[in-house]
């Protein structure tokens, strides 16, 4: 049992069970059921059967539920036949017999109060019930947490991220995709301009600090249009919030797109896409995420498709349009980066890109995570969308990236731990606002910062320890140095940019601008569009046209990957399987003991630490200054991969522990039936073998 | 589809072998001792390409396939289907029908050339499968089970093979009074046995009870020596059908084992449907997935096939027998005629049984014992090489088989030898007629017809290639149990065969499976290399100590460098 820094017990109950399964109680562990400012505790002497490895999580214990996990608390008196879901400050009128936790990340806990004193077993019901639900965001564990080690010691570690909260990190990216025609903007500093906007963003070079400051007024939120990122060929990516101003309108479109225009090296036209009306929106995402409906990846992916068909195919700059620039367009723009530019493949580069699309951009996820259980209506888990629609075009492309999906699982997981300073706000300025406020009001001095420090969530050693941290580590990445063997040679991947430079003579406004309006996406298929229904009916046969960012996408697909360049996916249905670490990782019954894609991992992973250490070997030779690597040293900290080669050359074989939920465990969580203790038969004969995940879709769209 | 605007006129002998290379699915180490006769049409056809629209060009036809080559220059489709691999052709329209495209036919595509062409391959295919080699393997006969050669010239039962393990103490005498109460005298024997618990698989058909209720004490007796070889309390009958249909084959004078009658047995019924309950799946599949995938509910319209539903019900049947077996109880596994969903359970309980099976030499014995030997009709299921082959007979249960062993790979990716490219190309192959392991209903046909001295077998072509089969990440567990999952949420559509020949699809053999190669090849050469700089070290002149400072250690090796950062 261990509580982190500003971890308080608020109450707890003896005697409790933990259910393995409803169907018999044989597995059941007995504990002790406690509840913190922090999280569900469950302590027990005895240990989970079958299972001897679990990633340690730093901050949880195997049994522990984080509060800001706990979706619904359900209190049950069976005999009573009673049922009621608790929120804060409710009263409970029975005494109950058992107590259900529905959890965000789709685990299901129940523990039964048998045994334990009918009044600690209430208490710690109403406990957990109310600190579930924070009354502001203050009371969320993170201040606790960060306050209490602004006091003692800090870590002072700096995270190889790129956070996007100071100007150099913008010039670097603006170098890095060479928009020499774009500059960083610090009108905002002290948020003096937009509550929502970071301090520093980037915005044509054309427009001056005063002009911005004055356009500023007409959008909502004032929230200027944001340079995103540049595309090799010069196209720039921008998002924009709507005007509000409607007589100001058709101006402030004139100016802002010719001074996208003349930041394009070759004056191409700008092409606007307005993300309300194209795609999902975020109540939709919320639903279909319950149902596990994959509708809402597939449209969103679509979209991103269709966008880099505008910056690469068409060569114009792209402005992503949303209502408030906070929730539709982080996922697209982020989307389009990750498709387009293999520096956000990399483990940095991916971090960097959810900091500038995400963090710094304003994306609510105080809100959208519903921390406070205060309005479900702005819960959307737009994030974890993301992080599926990543995971589809990483299992297409494999070797593209350098992280895996258990690190971005593990990611999804981090939200519902409110210690980051990633996922507790909504913007920065609410963070700089809040932590001063928590700072002043708790007294804590503050050092020459003047803030809190909240860790970001890619300060993973808050987490992990750092061996688990290896398992990020994708053994099939194909870097831009990986070796690789070519013609029987070992050679290196290296990649070029192709990057031209445009004369800066070329002048002239487009035509689509002499009447003063926007190339408003006459040339975007709406949705639904990008894949015509072509059935055999020959009358239609030669009539039927490919929209043009369809032709696009499958004149890609039709040529060999370029693992690092330009990676589109496969939009099909039937292309885009469902996440199964993620979503079947709890369920007992999904989980395949000694099977899944970890299989495979594992021996790729040996075979690459093999390759690692057969490197330091020749380096030896060729005089290189690292110390040889012997296999399986245990305190080697110098390999990547998590699994490593044994000291025999032969097949290792896979550790007992391995199965398609690793590194999670599904043991200890509920479902409808236990695979532990019942005949095998008994459960296959089972029609609906569980919850609501077994029918493939209850869908009517 | 194909469509003429008038009837294929013209005869003409030609080879094909420069014009068909390009592009031919069934890439064959051996293609220029395909000699055949070509039929071209004189006059450009139509041909309905349903991605491209309409194209024009010239027919081929031979007696292995038909080709297509179109005629425009912008656009190079070509089509090559071998005439095995057609399931339909049908006249559209008539001669009377005016306007263009009105006249032609249509041509659906279903995956006897086998006779005509003898490819020469390293090895010979027919040689994988000795059925005493594979008794003995599984330490047969031994005291309890013997050999029986009562089926030797096919009299017992013409669709089993001539070799059979029986029960030790049963006599000839007893089966064949066995042989008729089983329908079409499909006995049980045994199938697999478990080598320390003793509990084994049988198979056979089921019971001639019929509308009467007959009883014949010579089975029940049968059935109890069977539980006794190994002392279980009680003996498992798999009844791979529903419930209803097989009370409802006692009409037809079938049936099911009662429990009045087989007192220390229990009777389980695994729900899966008849041969015509899948091919109206399949069919169904087919229009969602082609031409084009159905995008718009394509979760509702997949669930409304059925297809991962029965694949779920075959996979659970399986493990129920696996289940059993492996806790020590012998089994008798039966449908109606023990040909179709029998083979099925047999061969998918056995590959979770016995991990030899996962070897590419044991699969093809599993399915040269189980489907070929035990008499899988595969001629009337899949409708080749007979001019009165009804429709209602063809089923694709073979092709479910591959199917449910394909999620089994995908459930366990080191645990198979064979990669997912070597079960595309078995089922290429059991429509291309090109081989002539899948030609006929049973062995007494084939050895009638001598298919093995006149045809080539499929495992000659996988044998000769073996590492194009192969999956990289097998690793030999000999006693592992594998029970796969089968919820319908681990069940995937095996897109790589159902959608492959939409274009729209990228071609690509698994990335993962193509990396690990690559890095398979990379250890290797560093270890050479590694092995070489060692040699040149142990050398007299010099140790790799002293070498490390000198200027010529750094030169030969200097493309190494840039490999530090490599993952």
């Amino acid at each position: 049992m261990f509580f982190s820094t500003g971890e308080i017990v608020v109450n707890e109950a003896n005697f409790v069970r933990k259910c393995f399964g409803a169907d018999s109680s044989q597995d059941d562990l007995w504990g002790k059921l406690i509840c913190t400012n922090f999280k569900v505790s469950f302590v027990t002497h005895d240990p989970l059967p079958q299972q001897r490895f679990q990633c340690v999580h730093r901050l949880l214990g195997e049994h522990d539920v984080p509060l800001a996990c706990v979706e619904q608390v359900v209190t049950v008196n069976d005999a009573k036949g009673k049922q009621k879901v608790l929120g804060s400050n409710k009263k409970l009128k029975f005494n109950p017999t058992e107590l259900i936790l529905y959890c965000k990340d789709f685990r299901i806990v129940r523990f039964r109060f048998d045994e334990a004193g009918p009044e600690s077993a209430k208490k710690v019901c109403l406990a957990i019930a109310h600190y579930s639900h924070p009354a502001d965001s203050q009371l969320l564990f993170g201040f606790e947490y960060v306050g209490q080690k602004v006091n003692g010691v800090d870590s002072g570690k700096k995270v190889q991220t790129a956070m996007f909260d100071c100007s150099s990190d913008w010039d670097r990216e603006i170098k890095r995709t060479g928009a020499s025609e774009w500059r960083v903007c610090a009108i905002n500093e002290e948020y003096l301009v937009s509550p929502s906007l970071p301090e520093f963003f980037v915005v044509s070079s054309s427009l001056a600090d005063q002009d911005l400051k004055q356009f500023a007024c007409y959008f909502k939120a004032q929230r200027l249009p944001l340079w995103c990122w540049n595309h090799p060929n010069g196209s720039a990516l921008v998002r924009m919030s709507s005007i509000t101003e409607p007589q100001q309108q058709r101006k402030l479109d004139q100016r802002i797109c010719s001074a996208i225009i003349k930041s394009h090296p070759m004056r191409s036209n700008i092409l606007k896409t307005d993300l309300d009306k194209c795609l999902p929106s975020i109540q939709e995402i919320q639903s279909a995420l319950v149902k596990l409906r994959q509708i809402c990846v597939i449209a969103f992916l679509k979209h991103a498709v269709e966008v880099i068909y505008m910056l690469e195919g068409k060569q114009s700059s792209v402005i992503l349009q949303e209502e408030e620039d906070r929730d539709l367009s982080c996922v697209i723009a982020s989307l389009v980066q990750l498709m387009c530019d293999p520096h956000c493949r990399s483990l940095a580069g991916f971090q960097g890109l959810v900091q500038k699309e995400w963090v710094m951009a304003g994306h609510r996820f105080l809100d959208r995570c519903n921390h406070l259980k205060k309005n479900d209506k702005e819960e959307s888990p737009l994030f974890l969308l993301f992080l599926n629609c990543v995971w589809q075009i990483m299992e297409q492309y494999p070797a593209a990236f350098e992280f895996t999906e258990m690190y971005l699982t593990v990611l999804s997981d981090s939200m519902w731990v409110p210690v980051f300073s990633t996922f507790l706000f909504n913007c920065p300025r609410q963070r700089a606002e809040h932590s001063r406020d928590f700072a002043v009001s708790k007294s804590i001095s503050l050092g020459q910062d003047k803030v809190l420090k909240f860790p970001p969530v890619w300060d993973w050693s808050q987490q992990y320890s750092l061996k688990d941290q290896l398992l990020f580590n994708n053994p099939l990445y194909v870097g831009k140095s990986a070796p690789c063997v070519h013609n029987g040679t070992v050679r290196t991947f290296t990649h070029k940019r192709s990057k031209k430079n445009y004369s800066s003579t070329l002048r002239g406004l487009p035509s689509d601008l002499k009447n003063g309006g926007l190339a408003l996406l006459d040339t975007l298929p709406r949705r639904n569009s990008l894949m015509p229904r072509l059935r055999a009916d020959i009358t239609q046969m030669n009539e039927k046209q490919d929209s043009p960012a369809e032709c696009f996408l499958q004149d890609m697909l039709s040529r060999p990957a370029d693992l690092q360049g330009l990676l589109l996916p496969q939009l099909l249905p039937s292309h885009l399987p469902l996440w199964k670490l993620y979503f079947l990782r709890w369920v007992p019954e999904a989980r395949i003991p000694n099977g899944g894609p970890i299989t495979a991992f594992h021996k790729l992973s040996v075979l690459v630490d093999e390759i690692e250490i057969l490197q330091d070997q020749l380096r030896q030779y060729t005089g290189g200054a690292t110390p040889v690597r012997s296999p399986s040293s245990p305190q080697d900290e110098h390999s990547k991969m998590y699994f490593r080669a044994g000291l025999s050359q032969n097949d290792s074989p896979a550790p007992e522990y391995l199965s398609s939920s690793f590194p999670f465990s599904p043991m200890g969580n509920l479902c409808r039936r236990s695979i532990l203790g019942t005949p095998l038969s008994k459960f296959l004969n089972g029609a609906r073998i569980w919850l609501s995940t077994e029918t493939l879709t209850n869908e009517s769209l | 589809m194909a469509s003429a605007p008038a009837p294929i006129p013209g005869y003409l002998t030609t080879s094909l072998e420069n014009s068909s290379s390009q592009n031919d699915p069934h890439g064959t180490p051996a293609k220029s001792t395909l000699l055949c006769t070509a039929i071209r049409s004189d006059k450009d056809l139509i041909y309905m390409c349903p991605f491209n629209g309409a194209l024009k060009g010239k027919v081929f036809i031979t007696n292995y396939r038909l080709y297509f080559k179109s005629s425009e220059a912008e656009v190079t489709v070509m089509l090559d289907v071998p005439l095995g691999a057609i399931s339909r052709i049908e006249k559209m329209g008539g001669a009377s029908s005016r306007g263009e495209n009105s006249y032609g036919l249509d041509i659906t595509c279903k995956p006897l050339f086998s006779y005509l062409s003898q490819e020469k391959f390293e090895e010979n295919g027919w040689g994988v499968y000795k059925p005493m080699d594979e008794y003995r393997r599984q330490g047969l006969p031994n005291e309890r089970w013997r050999i029986s050669f009562i089926n030797s010239n096919y009299d017992l039962c013409d669709t089993y093979p001539t070799i059979l393990v029986v029960p030790f103490q049963t006599t000839d005498e007893d089966l064949r009074r066995v042989a008729a109460f089983r329908s079409r005298c499909r006995i049980p024997v045994l199938s697999w046995i478990h080598r320390e618990k003793q509990a084994v698989i049988m198979r056979c058909s089921q019971p001639l009870v019929g509308m009467s209720g007959k009883r014949n004490k010579d089975d029940e007796r049968y059935l109890d020596v069977i539980r006794e070889a190994n002392n279980t309390p009680k003996l498992t009958i798999f009844d791979a059908r529903p419930n209803v249909n097989a009370v409802a084959n006692k009409a037809t004078g079938g049936g099911y084992e009662g429990e009045d009658a087989y007192q220390n047995a229990e009777l389980v019924f695994l729900d899966i449907h008849n041969i015509h309950v899948m091919r109206e799946s399949l069919k169904k599949l087919k229009d969602i997935v082609y031409p084009n995938v159905e995008e718009s509910h394509w979760l509702s319209s997949l669930e409304s096939t059925h297809w991962l539903e029965h694949i779920k019900l075959v996979l659970s049947g399986a493990i129920q027998v696996a289940d059993k077996v492996c806790s020590g109880n012998s089994v008798v596994v039966h449908c109606s005629d023990g040909w179709d969903r029998t083979a099925q359970l047999t061969s998918l309980a056995m590959l979770m049984l016995d991990s030899y099976y996962r070897s590419l030499r044991g699969f093809q014995v599993l399915i040269e014992k189980e489907w070929i030997g035990f008499g899988h009709k595969f001629a009337s299921r899949i409708g080749h090489g007979d001019k009165n082959h009804a429709d209602q007979d063809r089923s694709p249960i073979f092709l479910q088989f591959i199917d449910c062993v394909w999620q089994m790979t995908k459930q366990f990716p080191t645990a198979f030898e064979f990669n997912e490219h070597f079960l595309i190309t078995v089922l290429d192959h059991l429509y291309s007629c090109r081989f002539g392991t899948f030609l006929y209903n049973c062995e007494s046909v084939r050895e009638n017809l001598k298919v093995r001295l006149k045809t080539v077998s499929l495992w000659s072509l996988i044998n000769s290639e073996v590492s194009t089969y192969v999956n990289p990440f097998y690793t030999h567990e000999s006693s592992r149990v594998l029970y796969p999952v089968a919820s319908m949420r681990h069940l995937e559509l095996w897109v790589n065969y159902y959608i492959r020949w939409n274009p729209r699809i990228r071609h690509q053999q698994s990335p993962v499976e193509q990396r690990y190669k690559e890095l398979l090849a990379l250890r290797d050469q560093y270890l050479k290399k590694l092995e070489e700089l060692q040699l040149s070290d142990s050398s007299p002149s010099s140790t790799h100590l002293t070498n490390s400072s000198t200027p010529n250690a750094a030169s030969p090796n200097q493309h190494l460098t840039h490999l530090q950062t490599p993952f």
